[in-house]
């Protein structure tokens, strides 16, 4: 590390200029993109900050939870990285009221951030109006993606809705496929099942239940009524799904062992990387409701010296710059966090993700943006009724509620 | 030890240590049928993790875990260790061998001496309150690493060494700590106490007894010492780091950014192969170790 | 438990005083260890198990609302009966499988260090990979089921992964393969301490090995023995990555173990106060197996044995 450090600063002293200035537009940004696609997606934001005379200190730790953890750890122990990423929505709310995180208003003000971005996900990067975080991506989470040629041979059409897809169920099974590649880890149990919950409710349950935390709302018509869809679901997936990671339930997908699979939109990552193109072999289908956002956030820790300030600053204007917002956004494989620029150059499922999104309607925070102690707890629930088919719709809901009023 | 079989007394009776028996009995037969057996219940994760790695990712999603790889290839090892991107940069787990060797070091001499010093301290001599000291030693070693990192971060950064090798270094002795001092403790409890007592009627202090007598006893017990820690230590992730800070990060790092990306596409022979090779450092430990473990009966410590 | 420790300086300590000041110095840095560090974080961790504290820690008071709440979620009740059972079957398979290994691989072997590296080496591993291998092997669709059906046995049925009775059970499997040639090298390091006096005398009198073994030898390893148990005893109650990398707690919450439920409320579901009480349940469980047998054996028999 010393010496790609070592290396990095020769060589930025050497191309710039200014070599005194280079060392003051010094940026460590911790992340978690470790993949291939993600690296490439990740050198978007350092190449354009390098450019601009600035040089970008890579730390990249795979896995959220290891990443921001060792972030948090990091600002706590009075050493903090320049940049750092969450996920969109409430994780870094705490450093915020402790006074650890550097407000980014200037830098909104002027590129007018609040006019370009979608309402929730402003309000997300935002306490007491001012911002501190700045969103580079949304990835949608309630994408169906099927294989075309599975459909194809078994007379399906696209399903458009969670009816059509348990419709197609049998269908599917007589052609030898498994309707859906499911991977049966909590937080895929999770995924599918508000999913369906938006198809029943709308953005408005999704709030009541994770915003709002009514309990009325959970003993609702329509929330028993998405129970019920997704206990149907229970039969279109096949024995081996507890435990399968969701690239695996991707790849069963792209090999034609199953016909869909319910996932965010990075599992276009491993499409691409089988070399299939969207709509014509594989195809992608937003779940009705609205588009369930979630996505990415970097975020400022306060620092000592102007000149860090300084490229934190470039750093946050330079991420949401709309031409970098395109080049970095079809590397990721997520659309653009800001809804005005132009996407024709972006893959199928991303033009129609980016359309859906132009109605304000349709932008539906994904379970990301509340208390990751209710989601958790509901998400104990959820994956518990999904593998005990002898649990009733009532009983889930009971269990639902109790979760509901345990956590914060 | 021969005459763990039968047929075999007589002959080892006569004969020193160290010979075979030359004949293949039904005992014998017993024996090999058991440690092949195992061998290759063993064996055989290790088997899909090799061929999985020498597979393309268009054979691995067939999905068929124990086929030999229809085309071998090697490309998976070598953008392991130098073509893998871990974020910005594509180089492979090659990036931290060195700083894991830096760490790997100090860290396992330093708690192998401060754990053998300690049992022995503990199990020879008498001092107020050690065994009390002794007690929470163990219950602290119950207790998931991650509940100490926020107070040890606020720790090191107060006295000013948080984020370094040194730092990363105490960090592993003090995990270390509660093993080691068991494992020694319950040894030297092992030995007879005679020869203790002998040393002391020769007027051995308490440094003396322990690098004349105690120390050249410990063989056996240095090597499964070493043998706990060059894996905890090579294979920890957490420590290296919350503690280490981003010069010194250990391969483990970068090992778990190719295997463990969230939402990245996954290529499973980069993993195994990655795996594989992060694990070659403690596996050339355990086999070398091996010849110390016989040097350790050879030179019949315990007769003294 | 201090005053009974007071109990018995006995005669080596006592004959010189400047002695027992030398082993109280190579002490110091094992006392400061387990008084800042130790006993600190074990302070700090029942404190904020009181308190209301998310991300970052804070020092309210809210009193045992953290507890009730642990008592009363299933995943935590599920959690604890899991390692309950996890615990004595890894435990017992690792020291029956490692002991024998031991003892086979004793008994002047051709290869032996070839087979002891066979047995050691998962213990190099870590679990992130070769959990997720466990896996495969396990999954019915993917593993030894998947591969026995292809050779035309379409009855064999091994599917331990996603069957909520059996899962626990796949997770003990894979804990023991890489646990047990740890234990064989304990065990190994402490049969190649024994006097071969004892087996010679053994031979004189006619005992067979068996014999020896059971009630000579295996008494001897005792304090092997324990270091081995107290070695897998950490690992149960750190039990977190196989868990993870095998089955992520499921299907359902089916696999779910306690240091999984602390790990998820510390940092993903920013629940520190929950975390820490469950922590601080682990603790206490752990103290109370741990105090008889820590009494009996180092404090009132004092240092040795």
């Amino acid at each position: 590390m010393k010496i790609i450090r070592a290396a990095l600063l020769a060589s930025s002293v050497v191309l710039l200029p200014h070599g005194a200035q280079a060392q003051q537009m010094d940026a460590e940004v911790l992340h978690w993109w470790t993949s291939g696609g993600e690296s490439a997606a990740v050198k978007v934001f350092a190449d354009e900050f390098n450019n601009e005379g600035g040089n970008w200190i890579d730390t990249a730790i795979a896995g959220g939870q290891a990443a921001r953890n060792a972030g948090v750890n990091r600002i706590v122990g009075g050493n903090p990285p320049t940049v750092m990423q969450f996920n969109t929505g409430g994780q870094f709310v705490e450093l915020v009221s402790n006074g650890l995180l550097r407000d980014l208003e200037s830098v909104a003000g002027e590129n007018d951030w609040r006019s370009v971005l979608p309402a929730a996900l402003a309000d997300a990067a935002s306490r007491d109006g001012k911002f501190y975080a700045v969103p580079v991506n949304i990835h949608g989470q309630n994408w169906l993606f099927t294989n075309l040629k599975v459909l194809a041979d078994a007379g399906v059409e696209q399903p458009q809705s969670f009816a059509e897809l348990i419709a197609a169920g049998p269908k599917l099974r007589e052609a030898g496929v498994i309707p859906l590649g499911h991977g049966g880890q909590n937080w895929q149990d999770n995924i599918l099942f508000d999913a369906v919950l938006l198809e029943e409710g709308g953005p408005g349950l999704m709030k009541a239940i994770y915003g709002d935390v009514d309990t009325e709302a959970a003993r609702g018509a329509e929330f028993r009524k998405a129970a019920e869809v997704f206990a149907q679901l229970r039969a279109l997936v096949d024995e081996g799904s507890p435990g399968r990671n969701w690239n695996e339930a991707t790849n069963m997908v792209l090999t034609g062992k199953a016909a869909a699979q319910v996932m965010g939109d990075w599992a276009k990552g491993e499409f691409i990387a089988a070399g299939l193109t969207a709509g014509t072999d594989y195809g992608c289908t937003i779940m009705p409701g609205g588009y369930m956002m979630g996505g990415d956030v970097f975020v400022f820790p306060k620092v000592d010296d102007a000149a860090a300030a300084a490229a934190q600053d470039k750093m946050a204007a330079l991420m949401l710059s709309p031409g970098v917002q395109v080049a970095f956004n079809e590397k990721k494989g997520s659309v653009p966090a800001r809804l005005d620029v132009d996407v024709s150059s972006m893959d199928a499922c991303a033009q129609a993700g980016m359309e859906a999104l132009q109605n304000a309607e349709a932008q539906v925070p994904s379970n990301n943006f509340y208390s990751p102690d209710l989601v958790g707890s509901v998400r104990d629930v959820i994956t518990e009724y999904w593998n005990s088919p002898a649990m009733t719709p009532d009983d889930f809901v009971e269990n639902f509620v109790s979760a509901m009023e345990s956590a914060y | 030890m021969t005459a763990a079989t039968e047929n075999t007394a007589g002959r080892a009776a006569q004969e020193p240590a160290g010979r075979r028996p030359r004949r293949l009995t039904a005992a014998r037969v017993g024996i090999y049928a058991f440690l092949v057996i195992a061998a290759a219940f063993f064996l055989i994760p290790l088997w899909i993790m090799i061929v999985t790695s020498l597979k393309s990712m268009d054979e691995i999603r067939l999905g068929n875990i124990f086929a030999l790889p229809m085309e071998l290839t090697f490309a998976a090892w070598t953008k392991a260790w130098s073509g893998a991107c871990t974020g910005l940069e594509c180089e492979g787990i090659s990036v931290g061998f060195l700083n894991s060797v830096q760490i790997l070091i100090p860290s396992v001499i330093a708690s192998l001496a401060l754990g053998a010093i300690t049992g022995y301290a503990l199990s020879f001599w008498r001092v107020k309150g050690a065994n009390v000291i002794f007690a929470l030693l163990l219950l602290g070693a119950f207790i998931p690493y991650q509940v100490f990192l926020y107070p040890l971060v606020r720790m090191f950064a107060a006295t000013g060494i948080y984020n370094s090798l040194l730092c990363v270094v105490i960090v592993h002795v003090i995990f270390g700590l509660p093993l080691m001092t068991l494992l020694f403790r319950n040894y030297y409890a092992g030995l007879p106490i005679e020869l203790f007592k002998a040393a002391r009627v020769d007027g051995g202090g308490f440094w003396q007894i322990f690098l004349r007598v105690v120390l050249p006893m410990s063989t056996p017990m240095i090597i499964v010492g070493a043998i706990l820690q060059v894996t905890g230590i090579w294979n920890d992730f957490l420590f290296g780091l919350t503690f280490a800070g981003r010069e010194n990060l250990p391969m483990t790092v970068q090992l778990n950014n190719i295997v463990n990306s969230n939402f990245g596409e996954k290529e499973y022979n980069l993993n195994m192969a990655a795996t594989l090779m992060t694990a070659l450092v403690p596996l050339a430990v355990y086999f070398i170790s091996g010849r110390w473990f016989v040097r350790g009966i050879a030179a019949g410590a315990v007769k003294g | 438990m201090s005053s009974v420790t007071d109990a018995a300086p006995v005669p080596p300590a006592r004959k010189r005083r400047r002695l027992p000041y030398a082993a109280a110095i190579a002490l110091a840095p094992t006392t400061l260890i387990v008084l800042v560090v130790y006993v600190g974080c074990m302070l700090w961790t029942v404190r904020l198990s009181f308190t209301s504290s998310r991300l970052l820690p804070k020092l309210d008071w809210v009193g045992f609302s953290q507890y009730e709440r642990l008592v009363s979620s299933s995943r935590f009740l599920v959690s604890v009966e899991n390692i309950a059972i996890f615990g004595v079957l890894y435990i017992a398979g690792c020291l029956v499988l490692g002991f024998l290994m031991a003892v086979f691989i004793d008994q002047k072997v051709r290869n032996e260090a070839v087979f002891r590296t066979i047995f050691l080496y998962p213990y190099s591993m870590s679990f992130v990979v070769t959990g997720l291998v466990w896996q495969w092997i396990f999954n019915p669709t993917l593993g030894l089921q998947n591969a026995v059906h292809k050779l035309g046995f379409g009855w064999f049925k091994f599917d331990w992964v996603v069957d909520r009775n059996m899962v626990v059970y796949a997770i003990v499997l894979a804990a023991i393969w890489q646990g047990a040639g740890l234990v064989m090298a304990i065990l190994l390091a402490g049969l190649r301490g024994i006097d071969e006096d004892l087996w010679k005398a053994a031979r004189v009198d006619g005992i067979p090995p068996w014999r020896m073994y059971l009630s000579v030898i295996l008494p001897l390893l005792g304090p092997m023995i324990v270091t081995a148990v107290v070695l897998l005893a950490t690992g149960v109650a750190r039990l977190y990555d196989l868990v993870v990398a095998m089955s992520g707690g499921g299907p359902g919450i089916a696999s779910e173990v306690p240091a999984k439920f602390v790990m998820d409320h510390l940092f993903e579901r920013a629940n520190i106060g929950l975390a820490t009480s469950a922590a601080t349940l682990m603790l206490i469980t752990v103290a109370i197996i741990l105090a008889p047998w820590m009494y009996a054996r180092y404090i009132r028999d004092g240092g040795r044995r």
